[in-house]
């Protein structure tokens, strides 16, 4: 037996040698023009509950994401040399349960605003039962004229320290041999509503989509019927980077970005005297915004990176980021992070200008590399959310000013009488400097998680604690995969417990215990299927399923 | 009992001792000597198999320290197995007795390494090579065995006494290289790796280590010649451009060291700040596709949201955690949804659920004076996730000023922005117009 285990591993050290020698070979070959197809069939089915029983939507959905790319349309390639691509990604979003939970005197509402129940009662603006969007699609030239100019023509995504962002336009980059990149972009920012768009992608705060169907009819909703619901239309926008390149040690870059919003926006919320509603028209600016990102090298022995993203408009740091992690021999890393975020918003949007801090958010961490299979990590910190004011004595102060005018007795001020905070010394009290000092709370948090991977398969654990005067969540997941038969079946499995309270909902408070079982089949090397089952059961929803099936074919990937 | 004690003490203590050496690595096995060494000369090593590891010189009974490595062993002790894939040499070699005793010239064996231009050209000797000092034979049909006792087959090769000659496998490197090149700038044999002069055969562990290689990409100036320390100059690359990552002996992924992107149990959570920074290293070898696949996801991922994270979402929100805005428009993706289960203040009439209120109720969350559960404070510290059911128009019902439909005049302004909002009404009124009529005397003193 020890002499045919011999023979086994043996033939299986030759089998991992010839696979090895052929995947380079592979790997190597210059080809000629190379295409691509991808394609991916998500089937979904689970329901959503509200927070108070009778709300129940029923979620059908089918997505099919269709991807082509064309490579090397210039022939064979050759590193270095000029090298053009098609790509492009297309998507049906689905979902058949939209209408389908109404009765049948209301069918259809969710989507169309006439009909027998009395209009609109379920309707809801820019509601789409099968969206159509284009994720991306674009031509590309690389390494241009000598390796000085590269080019992307079409539905692009950007990804930087401003974020993610995605505009129909061109971007023409120039790299010189002094390690400095030069990207210069314009075009118009993706936006919801305009057709094979989705709204992921503009700034927050504000809702839009396409009118087509407003105003057509007499049954069809009035222009100004959702005041708040924006017309979608062409946002112009542009933005210049500048970046090093090729520096193993360290990477900077800067980024400028401006988005004007254009078109008729309605401004005013609630009718006039005549029932009329003020718009505003034309051209004004969307998002105006400057990043700056850097990372490098620390003495060899550590590395540290940092990021800005300054909103000019709106003259606050969206977001901001730094840390530096260091090396303890060769499997322990240890970190700090730091990472400050504040909402930022279109300039379309009111709460540009209302009062809102950012969150502060402080870790320290460890990872250690165990083995070549296995790996942990754990952090720690504290999360810190800023008002103007403090919560906890602002409303006595605003009381005591009132008392003073002889509007409300100092006692009642203990127990929480009301009074007209908005006129006379409340009024004053309220916006003082001293009133309005900074104030923060702080939540704790932690992570860990833990890994295992050999070539057949993976394990891994995850744990997290989230916790603080706005609520507390804690609860960890299990997973684990295992390929069969060189990877032709998959067998997977995810069981979670997570327990949550709230103390602003308390009867929300719940501990939900969760399975997924899943089973892959790879019948040909372009093709996969998958299928996955999960349970979860708390007491505010009792039980939910959800199933999952997911269909992979590609060529030429 | 104080026995007991000490036992458990002291147990405690050899775990602890452990678990901390084991994970710093220094009662693990160091990676480099994780041999299986062919043998001193002169000992028979049948089947012995190289696959890694530097292998002692004769008469050494350690085998050779960083010292001798190549640059970067330091940080990276073993080569990567997915660029150079584990190789078998049953062979007896001793280096330095050939380069220091013999002074043979590395390009003597080596000759076709100062031409070579592809990393996949054979640069090992055939045994042709040895035969002019040897003796043997290696032409021959019937074998090589040479006359004298240097030229017997089992002094170089494993296994020769007999089961026969153990084949040499040496599998290409998964990598763009070119020795003329190198040599052309004159940078010695020694730079890339390492000592091997000084040991015996040279194994994997003499191949050149990535951080030994971005010693001199690194570099600014005319030391750095046209190789820049991009991925591409030595990574193979797909038709896309990006780096081929799928490799028998495993994934391509990058060390820690490098752009502090290792991709360890938690990099989900820290991927964030390295793909801000550099998106372009990330592009390396991902595509749109793939953050698409969660940035805008239509299947939720379970690495980012765990199983029954529907229920659990509404607390998620409030602590921002994970942050919505990194994947969701929360005016459409999130209010969509709240609308129709009428969550939304601006749900319609049919999908509001009858006397049900989401927040505390009004006397404390929405009516002066500003107690410690007045919404004014959850806006102040988590104004998106308002966004995520509010509109507009649900906040100008107050915060309007008299004077416009609706308007209740309750200033949502911060301190100090009477002095800073003429800028931004220059730039775009429209905010402005949802709250203050155009002849207001708040827009008056803006402009």
């Amino acid at each position: 037996m020890p002499e045919r285990r011999g023979l086994r591993a043996a033939s299986a050290r030759r089998a991992a040698l010839v696979a090895a020698v052929l995947a380079g070979a592979a790997a190597r070959d210059a080809r000629a023009t190379e295409l691509e197809v991808d394609a991916r069939t998500a089937a979904q089915a689970y329901q959503v509950t509200g927070p108070w029983t009778g709300s129940v939507l029923d979620r059908r959905r089918l997505t099919q994401t269709l991807g082509l790319a064309a490579y090397d349309l210039q022939g064979t390639r050759r590193v270095g040399a000029p090298s053009y691509s098609v790509a492009l990604l297309l998507r049906l979003d689905a979902d058949f349960g939209v209408n389908d939970r109404l009765a049948s005197d209301q069918a259809g509402g969710e989507t169309t605003y006439s009909g027998p129940a009395a209009a609109g009662s379920r309707y809801v603006p820019g509601l789409r039962p099968a969206p159509i969007d284009l994720v991306y699609g674009y031509v590309e030239g690389r390494d241009l004229a000598h390796g000085w100019l590269g080019f992307r023509l079409g539905r692009q995504v950007v990804s930087d320290v401003l974020g993610w962002w995605s505009f129909d336009g061109a971007l023409v980059r120039l790299t010189t041999p002094a390690h400095v990149r030069a990207e210069v972009y314009g075009g118009f920012e993706q936006r919801g509503g305009l057709p094979l768009s989705t709204a992921r992608y503009e700034s927050q705060g504000v809702w839009r989509g396409s009118h087509s169907d407003f105003g057509v009819s007499g049954d069809s909703p009035r222009l100004t019927d959702y005041p708040s619901y924006q017309y979608a239309a062409p946002a112009p926008a542009f933005g210049v980077v500048a970046e090093s390149v090729g520096l193993g040690f360290g990477h900077a870059r800067v980024d400028y970005r401006r988005v004007y919003d254009s078109g008729v926006s309605v401004t005013q919320q609630f009718p006039d005297a005549r029932g009329g509603y003020r718009a505003i028209d034309g051209l004004r600016l969307s998002s105006e915004k400057v990043g700056v990102a850097a990372e490098g090298d620390v003495l060899g022995r550590a590395r540290a990176r940092a990021g800005l993203a300054w909103d000019l408009h709106a003259a606050r740091a969206g977001s901001a980021f730094g840390s530096v992690e260091g090396y303890l021999g060769r499997r322990v890393t240890l970190g700090a992070d730091v990472d400050w975020f504040a909402p930022t918003f279109d300039a379309d949007s009111i709460w540009s200008w209302f009062t809102h801090a950012g969150v502060l958010t402080t870790t320290g961490r460890v990872g250690a590399r165990l083995s070549r299979e296995a790996d942990v990590a754990a952090s720690a910190g504290a999360r810190q959310w800023y008002t103007e004011g403090d919560p906890t004595t602002f409303a006595a102060s605003e009381c005591q000013a009132a008392a003073r005018e002889g509007r409300i007795a100092t006692a009642n001020c203990a127990s929480g009488g009301t009074f007209d905070a908005s006129t006379g010394a409340a009024r004053d009290a309220a916006s003082q400097d001293a009133s309005r000092a900074t104030t923060a709370t702080t939540d704790g948090i932690a992570n860990a998680s833990a890994r295992y991977a050999w070539p057949s398969g993976l394990a891994s654990a995850r744990a997290s604690l989230r916790v603080g005067a706005r609520g507390r969540r804690v609860g960890g997941d299990v997973v684990g995969e295992k390929r069969l038969s060189g990877g032709r079946y998959t067998l997977g499995a995810r069981t979670s417990l997570y327990d949550w309270a709230d103390p602003e909902r308390p009867e929300r408070n719940a501990t939900s215990f969760g399975y997924v079982i899943g089973v892959g089949f790879r019948p040909a090397t372009s093709g996969a299927l998958r299928l996955e089952w999960e349970h979860d059961m708390n007491r505010l929803v009792g039980q939910r399923f959800r199933v999952l099936a997911l269909l992979d074919v590609w060529v030429g990937r | 009992m104080s026995r007991r004690a000490s036992w458990w003490r002291a147990g405690a203590r050899l775990a602890f001792g452990c678990v901390a050496a084991a994970t710093l690595g220094v009662c693990l096995p160091r990676a480099a000597a994780q041999v299986t060494p062919p043998g001193a000369a002169g000992t028979p090593v049948a089947g012995a198999t190289a696959a890694r590891g530097a292998s002692p010189a004769p008469g050494s009974e350690r085998a050779p320290g960083l010292e001798l490595l190549p640059p970067g062993a330091a940080r990276s002790p073993t080569p990567s197995d997915e660029i150079f894939p584990p190789q078998s040499l049953p062979l007896r070699f001793d280096h330095k007795k050939h380069v220091q005793g013999l002074r043979v010239r590395c390009t003597s064996c080596h000759a076709a390494a100062i031409t070579s231009d592809a990393a996949s050209d054979r640069l090992l000797p055939a045994g042709t090579t040895c035969d002019g000092c040897h003796g043997s034979d290696h032409g021959a049909r019937e074998g090589a065995r040479g006359t004298g006792s240097l030229g017997r087959c089992d002094l170089c090769h494993a296994g020769a006494a007999g089961a026969g000659i153990a084949r040499v496998v040496v599998p290409p490197p998964n990598l763009r290289f070119s020795h003329r090149l190198h040599a052309a700038r004159n940078i010695g044999c020694g730079q890339c790796h390492g000592r091997v002069g000084e040991v015996g055969l040279a194994t994997r562990d003499a191949l050149p280590r990535m951080a030994g290689c971005v010693r001199c990409h690194d570099t600014i100036g005319p030391g750095q010649g046209a190789a820049k320390a991009e991925c591409p100059t030595c990574h193979l690359t797909r038709a896309d451009g990006r780096l081929v990552q799928a490799f028998a002996t495993g994934p391509l992924v990058p060390p820690r060291w490098l752009r502090g992107a290792e991709h360890g149990a938690d990099w989900i959570e820290r991927h964030r700040a390295a793909a801000a920074e550099d998106s372009g290293f990330c592009a390396s070898c991902h595509t749109a596709r793939e953050c698409a696949d969660c940035h805008d996801g239509r299947v939720r991922p379970r690495s980012v949201h765990p199983n029954d994270y529907l229920s659990m979402h509404g607390i998620a929100a409030r602590q921002d955690s994970p942050r919505c805005v990194s994947c969701h428009q929360e005016a459409t993706f999130c209010a969509d949804c709240h609308r129709r289960a009428g969550v939304a203040r601006d749900a319609a009439s049919g999908s509001r659920a009858t006397g049900r209120r989401f927040h505390a109720p009004p006397g404390e969350w929405t009516a002066a004076p500003r107690g410690p559960g007045h919404h004014a404070w959850e806006a102040m510290r988590n104004l998106g996730a308002c966004v995520s059911c509010h509109t507009e128009r649900d906040c100008a019902t107050c915060h309007a000023t008299k004077g416009v439909p609706g308007g209740q005049g309750v200033n949502p302004h911060p301190p100090g922005f009477a002095s800073a909002c003429a800028g931004p009404l220059r730039r775009n009124p429209r905010p402005c117009l949802v709250c203050h009529a155009s002849g207001d005397r708040h827009l008056g003193a803006c402009r």
